[in-house]
C-alpha cells in the first residue's frame, strides 16, 4: 500500500482525533491545508493557539470566556435568581438568541452517559449547588432552575439527576417543553415531534 | 396502496424496470437468477433495509460504487409518490418525489409485510423475534413508535453499563440506586408506552386472526408480560416501579437489567400447545402466515389502505395445498408478490396473475401466457 510522506500521515492522524472526522475527511483537510498559502495558515494556527491560551471556563457558570467571571455572570442587568442549565456552550448560544431569557446559565459540558463513562462526577456540576446560596450569589436568592438539557435519553437522565439533587432545596425546578417548531405547517412536522406534541398537549 | 413499478440500477444483479399488476404477481425463475433480488428491492424501497443482510454495501453490484431502487406508489384516487433509495458506498439516501426526506417521514409511504425464511424465528425462535414482530406491527400503525422502542433500548444499554461496571466497584445499594434512578425513571415511562402498545396490538391481531385457514387446529396468541402474576398490570408504571425497587439486589448481582418489556414474549399456541416447541414445521409456517395475514388486516382497518405482501420462495416454504389456500385468501385483498422456481405449484393462478420470468436479473417475456404479460416493460 502506498503511504504518504511522514509529516502528511502525522497530520492526517492528528485530524482524525477531532470529533466527527473520519479518515476520508482528515485526508481532504490535510490536502486543503497543504494547498493553503502560509499567511492564511498562520491565521488558523494563531486562532487555534489563542483559543487555548485566552479562553478559560467561567468559575461561576463554566461558560467559555476571556474574562472570569464571564460577561453574563458579571452583568447587573441579568436576573441572577433564575439559572438555566445547559449541556454545551452552543446550547447556551441557542437560548441567548431568543433574547427573551434574562437569567444566567450553568454549562455542564456534557450529559450523563454510562456507555461513554460519563457519570455525575464527569459533569461540571460541583459549582452548581454552592451558587444557590445567597451568600455566594451577591445576596440574591435563586428562585428557579430551568433544566434545558437536550431531548435525548442522556439529556433526560441528566435533567432527572439534577432535579433529584435540587428538589430537597425547595426551589422551583422546571424542564423546558419539547414540541413543535413554530412557523412550520403541521404537514411538515415529523411524526415523532407530532406524537410528542400531542401527548404533551395543554389545556387552553 | 399499489406499487406501480420498480426501477433498479446496480442493485445486486438487477438493472431495469418492471411494471407490476395490482393483484397477484408471480416472479418465476431458476435459482440464482435473481427472483428474490426483486423482492429484496421492493423491501428496501419500503423499509430502507434488506431482509437478507445488515450490510447494504453488499447489495451494490460488484465493481460499481452506487446503486438505486426507485418506484411509484399509488394510493387513493390519484395520489402518486415516487420513492427512491440510493446506496453509495456505506451511505444511504432516501427521497420522495425527488426531494430528500428524513427516515421517520419516509417510512410508511410504502408499507410491506413479508413472509421470508428469516421470519420463521417468529414461530420457532427466541422471544426477541416475536417482540420484533409485534413492534413492527405497532410501527406500521404509528411510525413514531419506532422512536419509543429505540429510546427504550438505549436506556436499557445505559442501565446495563452501570450494572456491569458495578460488578467491579461493588457500590452500596443506595449509591447504585442513585446512579440508576435517572435511567429507571425513563425506563418505566417508556416501558409503560411499549407495554400498552403491544397489548393493544396483540388484541387487534387476535380479532383479525383467521384461526384455522390452513390447519384444523385453532391458533391462539396472548401477550405474555414478564410481570404477569406479579401484581396489578392495569397500573403498569406503579407495578414496574415497585418491582424495580424490590429486585435491585438481583439486578446488582446479575449485572444487567432484569425488568421491563425487553423480557416479554408473545405466547403462540396451536390447539392449546406451545407452537414453538410442539408444532411441526408445516404448522409453524401456517401460523406465521396467519400472523402476517392478521397484521395486514389490522393495518388495513387502521389506515383504510392495503399494504403489500411479499412471499419469498413460496414452494420451498409451503406445500401446494397451503399455497392454494393462501392465494385464494389474498385474491382481491392485497397486492401480492411471490417468487417460485416451480411453476406447477401456482399453475392454477397463472391465468389470474401477472407472471414474470427472471433470467440473469432481467424480466424476460415468458413463452406461455403472453396475455398476462401485457403490463411488463422490461429493459425500459
Ligand atoms: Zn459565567
Amino acid at each position: 500500500m502506498l503511504e504518504y510522506a511522514e509529516p502528511v500521515t502525522k497530520l492526517i492522524d492528528e485530524l482524525k482525533r477531532l470529533p466527527g472526522i473520519g479518515h476520508k475527511s482528515a485526508q481532504r483537510l490535510a490536502f486543503h491545508i497543504m494547498r493553503t498559502p502560509e499567511n492564511e495558515l498562520d491565521r488558523l494556527l494563531t486562532a487555534v493557539r489563542d483559543v487555548k491560551q485566552r479562553i478559560v471556563l467561567c468559575s461561576v457558570c463554566n461558560n467559555l470566556t476571556e474574562i472570569d467571571p464571564c460577561r453574563i455572570c458579571a452583568s447587573t442587568s441579568r436576573d441572577h435568581s433564575v439559572i438555566c442549565v445547559v449541556e454545551e456552550p452552543h446550547s447556551m448560544v441557542a437560548v441567548e438568541k431568543t433574547r427573551s431569557f434574562k437569567g444566567v446559565y450553568h454549562v455542564l459540558h456534557g450529559s450523563l452517559s454510562p456507555m461513554r463513562h460519563i457519570g455525575p462526577n464527569e459533569l461540571h456540576l460541583a459549582n452548581l449547588l454552592p451558587r444557590l446560596k445567597p451568600e455566594n450569589n451577591d445576596g440574591v436568592e435563586v428562585s428557579e432552575v430551568i433544566l434545558a438539557t437536550n431531548p435525548t435519553t442522556e439529556g433526560e437522565a441528566t435533567a432527572n439527576y439534577i432535579g433529584r439533587l435540587l428538589k430537597p432545596l425547595g426551589l422551583l425546578v422546571t424542564r423546558i417543553a419539547m414540541g413543535m417548531p413554530v412557523g412550520s405547517d403541521l404537514e411538515y412536522v415529523d411524526e415523532v415531534t407530532m406524537d410528542k406534541a400531542l401527548s404533551n398537549r395543554r389545556e387552553i | 396502496m399499489i406499487l406501480d413499478f420498480v426501477e433498479v440500477d446496480n442493485f445486486r444483479n438487477l438493472s431495469g424496470k418492471i411494471f407490476w399488476g395490482p393483484g397477484l404477481n408471480i416472479i418465476h425463475g431458476d435459482n440464482g437468477q435473481g427472483k428474490t433480488n426483486w423482492l429484496e428491492a421492493i423491501h428496501l424501497l419500503s423499509r430502507t433495509k434488506s431482509f437478507r443482510t445488515q450490510r447494504l454495501q453488499e447489495t451494490i453490484r460488484f465493481g460499481q460504487d452506487s446503486a438505486f431502487v426507485a418506484g411509484r406508489v399509488s394510493s387513493g384516487d390519484d395520489l402518486q409518490r415516487d420513492l427512491r433509495v440510493t446506496l453509495k458506498e456505506n451511505t444511504k439516501s432516501i427521497a420522495v418525489n425527488g426531494k430528500r426526506e428524513q427516515l421517520t417521514r419516509y417510512l410508511g409511504q410504502l408499507q410491506v409485510f413479508s413472509f421470508t425464511a428469516d421470519q420463521l424465528d417468529v414461530v420457532r425462535g427466541m422471544p426477541e423475534a416475536r417482540r420484533h414482530f409485534i413492534d413492527r406491527g405497532v410501527a406500521s400503525l404509528r411510525p413514531a413508535y419506532v422512536r419509543t422502542v429505540s429510546d427504550y433500548n438505549r436506556v436499557i444499554k445505559q442501565k446495563n453499563r452501570i450494572l456491569q461496571d458495578n460488578l467491579e466497584h461493588n457500590r452500596s445499594l443506595v449509591e447504585l440506586q442513585d446512579l440508576l434512578a435517572p435511567w429507571n425513571q425513563q425506563l418505566v415511562q417508556l416501558a409503560a408506552e411499549i407495554h400498552e402498545a403491544r397489548v393493544d396490538y396483540t388484541e387487534r391481531l387476535n380479532n383479525e386472526l383467521e384461526r384455522s385457514l390452513f390447519e384444523p387446529a385453532e391458533l391462539h396468541i396472548r401477550y405474555s408480560s414478564s410481570l404477569d402474576g406479579k401484581g396489578d398490570l392495569s397500573n403498569y408504571e406503579g407495578l414496574l416501579n415497585e418491582r424495580l425497587q424490590l429486585r435491585l439486589p438481583a439486578e446488582a448481582a446479575a449485572g444487567r437489567a432484569l425488568l421491563g418489556p425487553h423480557r416479554d414474549d408473545l405466547a403462540v399456541h396451536l390447539a392449546g400447545r406451545e407452537l414453538r416447541v410442539f408444532g411441526s414445521s408445516g404448522q409453524q409456517r401456517s401460523a406465521l402466515l396467519l400472523l402476517d395475514l392478521a397484521a395486514i388486516s389490522v393495518y388495513n382497518s387502521w389506515h383504510d389502505d392495503r399494504p403489500l405482501f411479499l412471499v419469498d420462495d413460496v414452494d420451498a416454504e409451503l406445500d401446494e395445498n397451503r399455497i392454494r389456500r393462501l392465494l385464494e385468501y389474498l385474491e382481491g385483498r392485497t397486492q401480492t408478490f411471490i417468487t417460485t422456481s416451480k411453476r406447477s405449484h401456482v399453475e392454477g393462478f397463472i391465468s389470474r396473475a401477472n407472471v414474470y420470468e427472471i433470467a440473469a436479473g432481467q424480466a424476460v417475456q415468458p413463452e406461455l401466457n403472453r396475455s398476462t404479460f401485457s403490463a411488463v416493460a422490461a429493459n425500459d
